[in-house]
């Protein structure tokens, strides 16, 4: 990036040939069938309109060539023509560059850019139309109620999302470039008096230092430069596809952030318990919405540590208590139960990663397959025991449950390190473990953010909008992780 | 409805930090004596939050059911707020969480050994299985982490929160 900012940049020749053989020999003007230009004399200058075929709409560039025509039939002031030709494009985004690497990124945009032969200045007019989706329900995220629409792949559609909830003069969009060959838009969005200024400057800091090609995998590759992941396989930050979450976060003093070509808001402080909670326990009454949140941390929860719990009572029964002495496999089968537990593991780890890139039609038939054959059938040969495939299932279900695709990946790879110490160490290695597990996510910080907050450290106010889903008229405060300029919700 | 009695227009008071503290001290002893209950519950330890509190001088047969577990999980919350307040007082500038780890320990070293003849009920040390050993001072570190790092980025918070105002 450093080497690009020091090379000169190469400013617009007056000359309109030397800009035919710029374009020609450097942009491949010629050669890529996707670029073309357009010559119009007016008034005796030659002008030159450049376009990339794909991403323009054109009716506004005929109706634009239409006025410079007509210039020929009713203008003959040819003293003025830069002035003159600037009058005539109608268009409400109309913007003069001065150096041909401006002009060329604009093209490469999407604009159209208009040279004119004598002139040291090219006009860009803003004619784009990005091949994509209209705003579709994300199929992560889906309520019973509430909005419908989700982020599309456009940046432009999405900030607009966002307005559309946030109509406060004090909402920023700020747009940074990223990548010296993609040169992807990436936008941060904070509310100016309320979001933290640290914070704000370390994500500046971070993108501004990106040196990179291009970032194909957008929010992800950008997440990977700005938390620092490592081998931690917990999500450091929380992607949402639904414009209510992400301005629901704005209000509460979180940055977010942007990535054009995804649909995924990076949100930004994010904690543990930012990915246990999801949109349908604000669409519901607050008991109700508590209700569900219950259930689903007994599902997490459950789907962490039941399994190597269960292993511990099967390995040693004296620990059983008095009225649970039922739990239990009553014969031994022929495979020791930790394997089976991690082969069963194993088996509905295939399924899921099928699932993902098999069509819909044929996924049916899997899951028939997957449910009814192996199943029933593991335990008729004798692979595993009834009971192993009881709490796989529940473990697995606990992990479906898990709002957040990442973090359910993350548990499972805990109950297998888990599965596997308690095999080893029995009571030891499992109370060790769970010690260990309850530390390492202690320590973890993400942007400066104690990843178990508000657990750990403990914050009671915190930690009872988390327990409870308490109604938003009783939410006057915003949350303090966020270290928000203005605590008071209410203006 | 007058505006006063809006839900939204109702105040909340905000805590002090020594209040804060306090409270993490409580809930702290009620979160994890809690645990511990399970953990004997499921005989990974032999000595339960009552052998501690009520088993010592109390011999009757409902002190070892659940409710006997209750009381003392309670009394341990209380007796917990005197060691947040400790805490509080000694180490609250001691920053992360390894330090309030080996407070952790320390306190297991202290409860188990040098208070140890306070409580008959409870072995001595060196008499107590290895499993027990274990999963309580697991539970002693995540204890001690749970009152010492939340009261020392507390109180980082605020001291930080302080320097931004005298800044401005």
């Amino acid at each position: 990036m450093n080497k690009e900012k020091t090379k000169e940049k190469q400013p617009i020749s007056p000359k309109i040939q030397d800009v035919e053989k710029y374009m020609k020999n450097n942009v491949g003007v010629g050669t890529s069938f996707d670029l073309g230009f357009r010559k119009l004399t007016i008034l005796k200058k030659v002008t030159h309109t450049y376009y990339l075929t794909g991403m323009v709409e054109t009716p506004i560039i005929v109706e634009l060539m239409k006025k410079l025509v007509e210039i020929n039939d009713y203008e003959s002031n040819t003293v003025k023509i830069p002035e003159i030709i600037e009058n005539r494009l109608v268009h409400q985004q109309v913007k003069r560059v001065k150096t041909m690497d401006e002009a060329v990124d604009e093209m490469l945009s999407g604009l159209i850019v208009i040279f004119l032969d004598g002139e040291d200045e090219a006009f860009v007019i803003d004619v784009r139309s990005y091949p994509g989706r209209s705003p579709q329900e994300p199929d992560t995220e889906k309520v019973v109620r509430g909005a419908r629409d989700g982020y599309t792949e456009n940046i432009i559609q999405n900030t607009a999302l966002t307005r559309r909830r946030i109509r406060d003069e004090r909402l920023r969009h700020e747009i940074f470039k990223v990548g010296e060959r993609s040169k992807t838009d990436i936008c941060i969005s904070y509310l100016q008096d309320v979001a933290d200024e640290g914070l704000i400057n370390v994500i500046k800091k971070e993108l501004e230092n990106i040196e990179i090609d291009g970032i194909s995998m957008a929010d992800k590759t950008i997440e990977e430069f700005l938390v620092k992941q490592g081998f931690n396989p917990f999500p450091l930050v929380r992607y949402t596809e639904r414009p209510d979450v992400s301005a629901s976060h704005l209000l509460e003093g979180h940055v977010l952030i942007m990535v054009d070509t995804s649909p995924s808001m990076i949100i930004t402080p994010t904690t543990f318990f930012h990915h246990v909670q999801h949109a349908e326990e604000y669409r519901q009454s607050p008991a109700v919405g508590t209700f569900i949140r219950w259930i689903r941390f007994f599902g997490i929860f459950a789907s962490i540590f039941l399994l190597p719990l269960w292993l511990l009572m099967v390995m040693d029964p004296s620990l059983l208590p008095e009225n649970l002495q039922f739990i239990g496999p009553n014969e031994t089968g022929n495979i020791p139960v930790v394997i089976q537990i991690i082969l069963a593991d194993i088996g509905i780890e295939f399924l899921r990663m099928a699932a993902i890139h098999t069509p819909t039609p044929l996924s049916t038939a899997m899951g028939l397959i997957a449910a009814v054959l192996i199943g029933q059938i593991a335990i008729d040969v004798g692979l595993f025991s009834p009971e192993v495939i009881l709490y796989i299932s529940i473990a697995a279900i606990g992990s479906f449950a898990t709002p957040s695709y990442e973090l359910s990946i993350a548990n499972k790879m805990t109950r297998v390190a888990l599965l596997i110490v308690t095999s080893i160490f029995g009571v030891a290695g499992f109370t060790i473990g769970i010690t260990v597990y309850t530390l390492l996510l202690a320590s973890i910080r993400s942007l400066n953010t104690p990843y178990l907050w508000p657990f750990l450290p403990f914050n009671g106010k915190a930690m009872m909008q988390i327990l409870f889903r308490i109604s938003v008229p009783l939410t006057k405060d915003r949350p303090s992780i966020v270290h928000p300029n203005n605590n008071y919700r209410q203006p | 409805m007058s505006e006063a009695n809006l839900e939204q227009n109702q105040h909340v008071k905000p805590i002090s930090f020594l209040g804060k503290a306090l409270l993490t001290g409580f809930i702290g002893g009620v979160l994890w004596s809690c645990i511990g209950g399970i953990a004997a519950y499921f005989n990974f330890t032999s000595v339960s939050p009552a052998s501690f509190i009520l088993r010592s001088w109390l011999q009757t047969e409902w002190s070892d059911g659940i409710l006997g577990q209750v009381i003392s999980i309670l009394a341990i919350g209380l007796l917990s707020i005197l060691i947040a307040l400790f805490y509080y007082g000694v180490m609250r500038k001691v920053e992360g969480i390894w330090p309030s780890a080996l407070f952790g320990v320390a306190l297991w070293f202290i409860v188990y050994y040098l208070l140890q003849p306070m409580f008959p009920n409870v072995p001595q040390m060196t008499d107590l299985d290895s499993n027990t050993v274990i999963t309580t001072i697991c539970l002693f570190i995540l204890y001690g982490v749970f009152i010492g790092y939340s009261i020392a980025y507390e109180y980082k918070d605020l001291v930080k929160a302080e320097d931004e105002s005298n800044e401005a």
